[in-house]
């Protein structure tokens, strides 16, 4: 057991907090009417570039929130060239010192813990409490992979024996791409790239260009805390641009991207090519979409499973890799389901992610709203629609909607949506019930509603996902908690916030020494 | 005080304290009574904490079930022992027939009989029709009650709304039959004008499905709107009305909308509208004193309902969970110490409260009827508050003495009071509970009657 503790969200129950963090959002609203600007940042130097792409306001789709420069082919080569030259040095600096940059990064989100949460509610349209889990999840990663590394990464003596010395070392893998999504803007980008560092990497940050805002302000965090500046290059850009030098480059060893199972494909394709000057086999670290269902059993609390239901499906839009997009109810819990979870999705708050009453906010942009808008309307030729909300005008909204599906193969109950979007399906049994839950090549989180310990015994072995949730939400694992992550076509990652994840990022290497002299061993 | 004037005074309370443990005689409650259905069973559950989970957990699923099918099943899951065999106390509370494994045959109609027997002891009926005789009987004996629906948790707000007419429907039929019925109270509860054609408890985040702190200001807003509408009711028919108190997080959510809905002048002659206040939590004094001068400046005298707390597991789940310190006295002790300290403040400003203590702590009802005395305060200015079906002899041992007693008696189908049902059976059964104490484990009557602050005392030598 490591000495980990998680850092405590915010209580909204206090009053306080509640009037401190709406001082703290307005604060961050005049930072953004001063015309931020992001740049990339390579050896500690800010470039600017003439590409530069305006992040707007997934609330009202019009105000700037920042003006992002997009960095270039040029400054990518010149990014992996100097950080491969600063690998030697970031490899021999001691295991304790690099922890200590996590543990002080840390401790910086947490003083500013209010500020990170706002910025990310208007960068990314997060409700304040979102936002807030989001910013406690990127303190734990820290904490946890400082302590983690100090315990798994430090070398050990195999095995104790007169006359020779066998040490287990780990090695860093070299120059680690970190492919970040804006989903958790803050919290998985920060998670992969302190594994990367903190196992003596050197890395180069890609976040999504809609969360390039927070995603910056963690690399100034980083730097703020001692991470020397070679050690680390902030590329946000323009996937089509600059993403297959990242990827190709065979100075480039490991490639670490939470996203979308399209990209993830791509990913892989490119690891598995061997340039001719490349000398060493490319590793990669995916953690992919979820098609997440959750099986309400005939003697479930309704009470719990709505409440449940609700959060897991349409909090954050939905925009979840771990969200339930998919609802399971075994024979009579089908209409005593449906009688009372409509009534309860219609009077969920939907607005504006600063106000703090919002519980479904806007999606991330145009593009997104416009591709959720055709699927729900292709959906409801082909599916029994049961319910769609009505929508804020302005800005970048999805409507609540909830169907029953009609038929298992189609792709609303295939294929991972990203949005507020929910299929309900009645099974026969819970073999069934079982049976149309592992039915996707995605095997990410599951949840069950029961109270029969058989029924849960059964699931708990039968279910193929990573992530597995009794009597509660399928989302929100906490670091440490419940490491997170699936398999299937989910992930080949292990657990994020578990103890394996360090290891992913390090090679083992054995030195054995014969420490005999002529028959005298100095032992 | 000085250390003389505490002996005293703690000698006068053992001296009360006593003489209602002797008018409680051998009176047994309901739950711990020999005839009682559960009582073997709950005497096996005092001693068997594995097996009281897993059996409320049993009594928790168990109206949800419709088929025997499932029954079966799940009695067989929950309680029978590693082969498959069903422990014979539980045949004999379930009534079930004499084979070893638990098979389909188990009749459904006994099952749901033997809870609903069980649950009738805290639960006085369906609905406000089928409770009118325990109501009636209440009167008769010389106790009160105060009436709250069962219905935990509201998903939407049409089932708000229901919640919102089932009040509205309880108040009809009470408040048309009560006023005709026999009453034995040895005070007179009218004497404030607080006229008892009936009283209500309401739960009142169920009133709104988007109850939530962070969406403070219209909670706030819709609560007080349709709490009105209650209180308006309660106004016309001459009832009188409680706010639950609920986990200390809704806190700031309760207070604040008692305090707009009693400030309305439409209200102003529903006398004495009250509300609950837990000492289990650390801020409870100064939570008090808030309500207190709320009451002094807008000269409008609150009913307050000082309790020690029921959200005891929820609320230090919930904290340990996120790592936040926990908002209540995490010793028993302290919560009766705190309890005892903010009584004698309910006292102290008794020209802006008519108090209630709730509570079954022969202890602490001793000690604030001492210090009323003491202080010169009339036994009528104030009232003592029990639950229904757990402490029946106490109440009616407190009541003999002149005080009035009012029952806080729930109504309500056992689906939606199973929440209720549990609780109160986890209160029964444990540790700390005075009842368990008093009528089960039968301790010392002046261990019984000990001083908190001397508890505490002893606490903290242990440790160090």
């Amino acid at each position: 057991m490591i000495n980990f503790k998680n850092s405590s969200p915010i209580d909204f129950t206090i009053p306080e907090n509640l009037t401190n963090f709406a001082n703290v959002l307005t604060a961050v609203n005049q930072l953004i009417d001063s015309e931020i600007s992001v740049k990339p940042i390579v050896q500690g130097e800010k470039h600017i570039s003439s590409n530069v792409y305006s992040r707007l306001d997934c609330n009202n789709g019009k105000q700037v929130i920042a003006q992002v420069h997009f960095a270039n082919k040029e400054l990518t080569t010149t990014a992996i060239k100097k950080l491969k030259e600063f690998l030697p040095t970031w490899q021999k600096t001691s295991l304790s010192e690099r922890a200590n940059i996590l543990r002080r990064t840390a401790k910086l989100m947490q003083e500013n813990q209010m500020e990170l949460s706002a910025l990310i509610v208007r960068e990314t349209g997060k409700n304040w409490y979102e936002a807030d889990r989001d910013v406690v999840e990127a303190i734990d990663f820290c904490n946890y992979y400082a302590e983690l590394a100090l315990e798994s990464l430090a070398p050990f003596i195999t095995q104790v024996l007169p006359g020779e010395n066998n040490t287990y070392f780990y090695e860093p893998v070299g120059l680690a791409v970190v492919i970040s999504p804006w989903n958790f803007p803050l919290a998985i980008p920060c998670g992969m790239l302190v594994a990367a560092l903190v196992a003596g990497n050197v890395a180069i940050l890609k976040p999504a260009e809609q969360s390039s805002l927070i995603a910056q302000k963690l690399v100034e965090i980083l730097f703020q805390a001692g991470l020397p500046t070679e050690a680390l290059a902030f590329l946000p850009g323009d996937g089509e641009e600059i993403g297959p030098l990242l990827l190709e480059s065979s100075d480039v060893n490991l490639i670490c991207f939470t996203g979308s199972l399209a990209v993830g494909q791509k990913i892989l394709s490119a690891c598995s090519k061997i340039n001719p000057e490349q000398t060493f086999i490319k590793r990669c670290i995916l953690e992919l979409g979820g098609k997440n269902a959750i099986i309400v059993d005939e003697d479930a609390d309704l009470d719990e499973a709505i409440k449940g239901i609700l959060y897991s499906a349409f909090a954050y839009s939905g925009q979840k890799c771990s969200a339930c997009s998919r609802v399971i109810t075994i024979g009579s819990a089908h209409q005593a389901l449906m009688d009372r979870l409509i009534p309860a999705a219609k009077d969920l708050l939907i607005g504006l992610s600063f106000q703090s009453k919002s519980f479904v906010g806007p999606v991330i942009d145009h593009e997104a709203q416009t591709r959720l808008l055709k699927l729900i309307e292709a959906n409801t030729k082909l599916h029994s629609l049961k319910y769609k909300s009505n929508v804020p005008s302005e800005g970048t909204f999805v409507p609540v909607t909830i169907f029953e599906c009609q038929d298992t193969n189609s792709d609303l109950w295939q294929q991972e949506i990203f949005g507020p979007v929910l299929a309900i399906k009645q099974a026969k049994s819970l073999a069934e019930a079982i049976s149309l839950a592992n039915g996707t090549k995605f095997g990410l989180t599951a949840g069950l509603y029961s109270r029969s310990p058989s029924n849960i015994a059964k699931v708990s072995a039968d279910i193929r996902v990573g992530n597995f949730y009794i009597n509660r939400a399928c989302t929100g694992a906490i670091v440490g908690r419940q490491p997170f992550g699936g398999f299937k076509l989910s992930g080949i990652g292990s657990k994020a916030g578990g103890p394996d994840y360090l290891k992913q990022f390090v090679v083992p290497k054995v030195i054995t020494e014969n420490t005999m002299r002529r028959g005298f061993s100095p032992d | 005080m000085t250390q003389e004037s505490t002996i005293n005074s703690n000698n006068k309370i053992r001296d009360f304290g006593r003489e209602i443990f002797t008018l409680i005689g051998s009176s047994q409650p309901s739950a711990f009574q020999k005839n009682f259905i559960n009582s073997k069973l709950l005497a096996w559950t005092l001693n068997e904490p594995d097996f009281k989970n897993s059996l409320f957990r049993l009594v928790d699923v168990l109206p949800t079930l419709k088929t025997a099918d499932s029954v079966g099943k799940h009695i067989s899951e929950y309680l029978s022992e590693s082969a498959g065999k069903i422990n014979p106390l539980l045949k004999y509370f379930f009534k079930l027939p004499s084979y070893n494994f638990i098979p389909a045959i188990i009749s459904k109609i006994a099952v749901r009989t033997s809870i609903k027997q069980m649950s009738k002891v805290f639960i006085a009926g369906e609905n406000p029709q089928a409770a009118l005789p325990a109501l009636k009987k209440l009167y008769s004996q010389g106790l009160t009650y105060t009436v709250d629906l069962l219905g935990e948790y509201s998903v939407s707000d049409q089932e708000s709304l229901a919640y919102l007419s089932r009040y509205q429907e309880a108040l009809t039929v009470i408040a048309q039959e009560a006023p005709g019925w026999k009453k034995n109270f040895k005070t007179d509860p009218n004497h404030l004008g607080l006229v008892q054609n009936c009283n209500i408890s309401v739960k009142l985040t169920a009133l709104y499905s988007q109850t939530s702190i962070l969406n403070l200001d219209q909670s706030v807003e819709i609560l007080s709107a349709r709490l009105k509408e209650i209180a308006l009711e309660a106004l016309r028919l001459g009832s009188g009305i409680y706010v639950d108190a609920e986990d200390t997080a809704h806190n700031p959510i309760i207070y604040a909308t008692f305090k707009k809905v009693f400030s309305d002048p439409e209200l102003a002659e529903l006398k004495f509208p009250g509300v609950v206040l837990q000492a289990y939590a650390k801020h409870s004094e100064e939570l008090l004193v808030d309500l207190l001068d709320w009451a002094k400046d807008n000269k409008r005298p609150i009913a307050i309902r000082l309790v020690k707390g029921a959200y005891w597991d929820q609320e230090n789940a919930g904290a340990a969970q996120n790592y936040w310190k926990s908002p209540l006295f995490q010793i028993k002790a302290e919560s009766d110490l705190n309890y005892e300290r903010l009584s004698c403040l309910l006292i102290d400003n008794i020209e802006h409260c008519y108090p209630a203590f709730g509570s079954h702590n022969v202890r602490s009802l001793s000690q604030i009827c001492c210090y009323a005395e003491e202080k010169g305060i009339s036994k009528n200015l104030f009232e003592l508050q029990m639950l229904y079906g757990m402490a029946q002899p106490i109440a009616l041992a407190f009541a003999s003495k002149g005080y009035l007693v009012r029952l806080y008696v729930p109504l309500g189908e056992i689906l939606p009071g199973m929440g209720y049902l549990v609780r109160r059976l986890l209160e029964n059964t444990s540790n700390d509970s005075f009842l368990r104490h008093t009528f089960y484990d039968q301790k010392n009557v002046d261990h019984l009657l000990e001083d908190p602050a001397i508890t505490l005392n002893k606490l903290n030598q242990v440790r160090l």
